[in-house]
């Protein structure tokens, strides 16, 4: 008589199913009540964001346009809806690193791509990416030659970043001449040559970005704008009520509130830091 | 003309009742209205979003629907021996071959027009306007996928279903390359240039069908481009067809 594996196991399989089932049941239990203590009690070791793991790594533009197999728009919009992931999820490295690449790629492979022009040229200066923000408005200056958009919002960046007042009339000059520009482009054009390092022309700029644009992206980005300024205005005031009524320096924002000119101190739509000089009497903003 | 016609209308119905086909068609239809979720976290670039995945989705589909369908039509009628029915009825070689095409052109056509219909509606019910450069773009994405149905039943007359497949995709390939070959043709000297110029002119330039990438900027092609994208497909598809037919002329079932 010989001993048939085949056959035994077809025997033992239905006692042992039941069996297999609740051991299988078991491990399951186990392995989520690990994951649970591990997700909400353990101490996490290693402080990475995510970010760190889905941080883009966009190809040189000749390689995209040659791996697009000529569907350059679609990789261009692939590239878009990644770096609207990357910007929304915090800057693992304190600087979002791979914005100039990723603007840079979208608009090499899709160079009428306006909203890209115009959002980069917002979101790059502030993250410090002056220069590459002012090379990407060139950029779409000669591949879109009749937009406004694009020399206004460059003359934004000299304006605020580079503080260069002379280009930044020169932009404006620009994108008062292109068709369908607002009447207001002429007029920031004019008044750069008088009053550049106005404060109140800034805050004006960026209120016409914002009225203007129908972008989502953009018009959030200028909207915060707005309000960052707005912020920092109301301290510069402050400060300037303070040495009116005291006639000296406050020594910190506390003691503006303390002397009850402000009521709390704002928070900046654009996770800024507010910053004060107690010596000097100047009030800027710091990342 | 009558009995390339009756051949192309079996091989229409052949095909759709291939439910390859449908499954194919319903995972397009998926992709095309799945890009209203991407249109949606693409801050505000919807339309351009639908636009761009919707057209890249019908040409895969497209692709694909030729690559599987197409190459296997010929060698499926040499395995269940139904050629030998058609072959002995009054009916030459050419005939059956050019019916093929046809019948393979319509169902590609019809695939066209669902997934087309299914993508301006969804346009439509985004942005409550109508693209007409689509429709430029939907025709010469059809002209494309036409001459690639005759490079399938060209190779599928002498090779394997999977073989010609892979020749086919491997011209697909090259074909929307060719920009980039000519451009590296440019920056090289000597038998390499030679070599890529010569491979840029002999193999289809698919880029010339390629007007799905305008469609963003509502550019319509102007009337010397739509010519010559005609004529290249007309010139290209007839010679492949005249090649085809002399491949099949000669093969012993």
């Amino acid at each position: 008589m010989s001993f048939e594996w085949g056959e035994s196991f077809k025997d033992l399989w239905p006692r042992f199913a039941p069996l297999l089932l609740l051991a299988a049941l078991a491990l399951a239990y186990f392995g989520q009540l690990r994951y649970d203590t591990w997700r909400f009690f353990d101490t996490p070791t290693v402080q990475d964001s995510f970010n760190n793991f889905i941080e883009p790594e966009p190809l040189k533009s000749p390689t995209a346009k040659a791996a697009s197999l000529g569907a350059t728009n679609f990789l261009s919009d692939i590239y878009w809806l990644e770096l609207i992931q990357y910007y929304g999820g915090g800057d693992p490295y304190g600087t979002y690193r791979q914005l100039p690449a990723l603007y840079q790629t979208i608009t090499d492979l899709s160079p009428k791509f306006l909203a890209a022009y115009q959002s980069g040229l917002l979101v790059l200066p502030q993250e410090k990416f002056t220069d590459q923000a002012i090379a990407l408005g060139e950029k779409g200056q000669q591949n879109l030659p009749k937009s406004w958009e694009i020399p206004y919002y460059e003359g934004l960046v000299y304006h605020v970043d580079k503080k260069d007042y002379l280009s930044a009339a020169r932009q404006f000059q620009i994108a008062a001449a292109k068709p369908g520009a607002p009447a207001i482009t002429k007029y920031f054009a004019g008044l750069y040559y008088k009053e550049a390092g106005s404060r109140q022309t800034a805050y004006v700029i960026f209120q016409t970005v914002y009225q203007t644009t129908t972008d989502p992206f953009v018009k959030d980005r200028a909207q915060k704008q707005i309000g960052h300024l707005g912020g920092l205005f109301a301290l510069q005031d402050a400060v300037s009520a303070f040495q009116q009524k005291l006639h000296r320096n406050p020594k910190s924002f506390d003691e503006l509130i303390a002397a009850k000119i402000i009521p709390a101190l704002p928070v900046s739509p654009l996770g800024l830091k507010y910053t004060y000089d107690a010596v000097t009497g100047a009030v800027s903003d710091t990342k | 003309m009558k009995k390339i016609w009756a051949v192309a209308k079996n091989t229409f119905k052949e095909t759709v009742r291939d439910k390859l086909l449908y499954a194919l068609l319903g995972f397009a239809v998926l992709v095309i209205a799945g890009s209203l979720l991407a249109g949606s976290v693409s801050l505000g670039q919807d339309q351009r979003v639908i636009e761009d995945f919707s057209l890249t989705a019908m040409l895969v589909f497209l692709l694909i629907i030729t690559l599987f369908i197409g190459t296997q039509l010929v060698r499926r009628e040499v395995e269940r021996k139904t050629i030998y029915l058609s072959l002995t009825k009054p009916i030459s070689r050419d005939q059956f071959y050019l019916g093929k095409f046809v019948g393979l052109c319509l169902t590609s056509a019809v695939s066209a027009v669902v997934m087309g219909t299914i993508f301006l509606i969804v346009l439509y019910l985004k942005t409550k306007s109508f693209e007409w450069v689509a429709l430029w773009a939907i025709g010469a994405l059809i002209l494309e996928i036409w001459l690639l149905t005759a490079v399938s039943l060209l190779f599928s007359s002498f090779a394997a279903p999977i073989a010609s497949a892979i020749y086919t995709f491997g011209l697909v390939l090259v074909g929307h390359s060719s920009l980039t070959i000519w451009s590296i043709a440019q920056k090289s000297g000597g038998f390499l240039k030679g070599t890529l110029e010569a491979v840029y002119y002999v193999f289809p330039n698919l880029e010339k069908f390629n007007l799905r990438n305008e469609v963003v900027y509502h550019l319509h092609p102007n009337p010397t481009q739509t010519v010559a994208i005609i004529l290249y497909f007309v010139g290209y598809t007839v010679a492949v067809l005249l090649l085809g037919m002399s491949v099949f002329r000669r093969h012993e079932f």
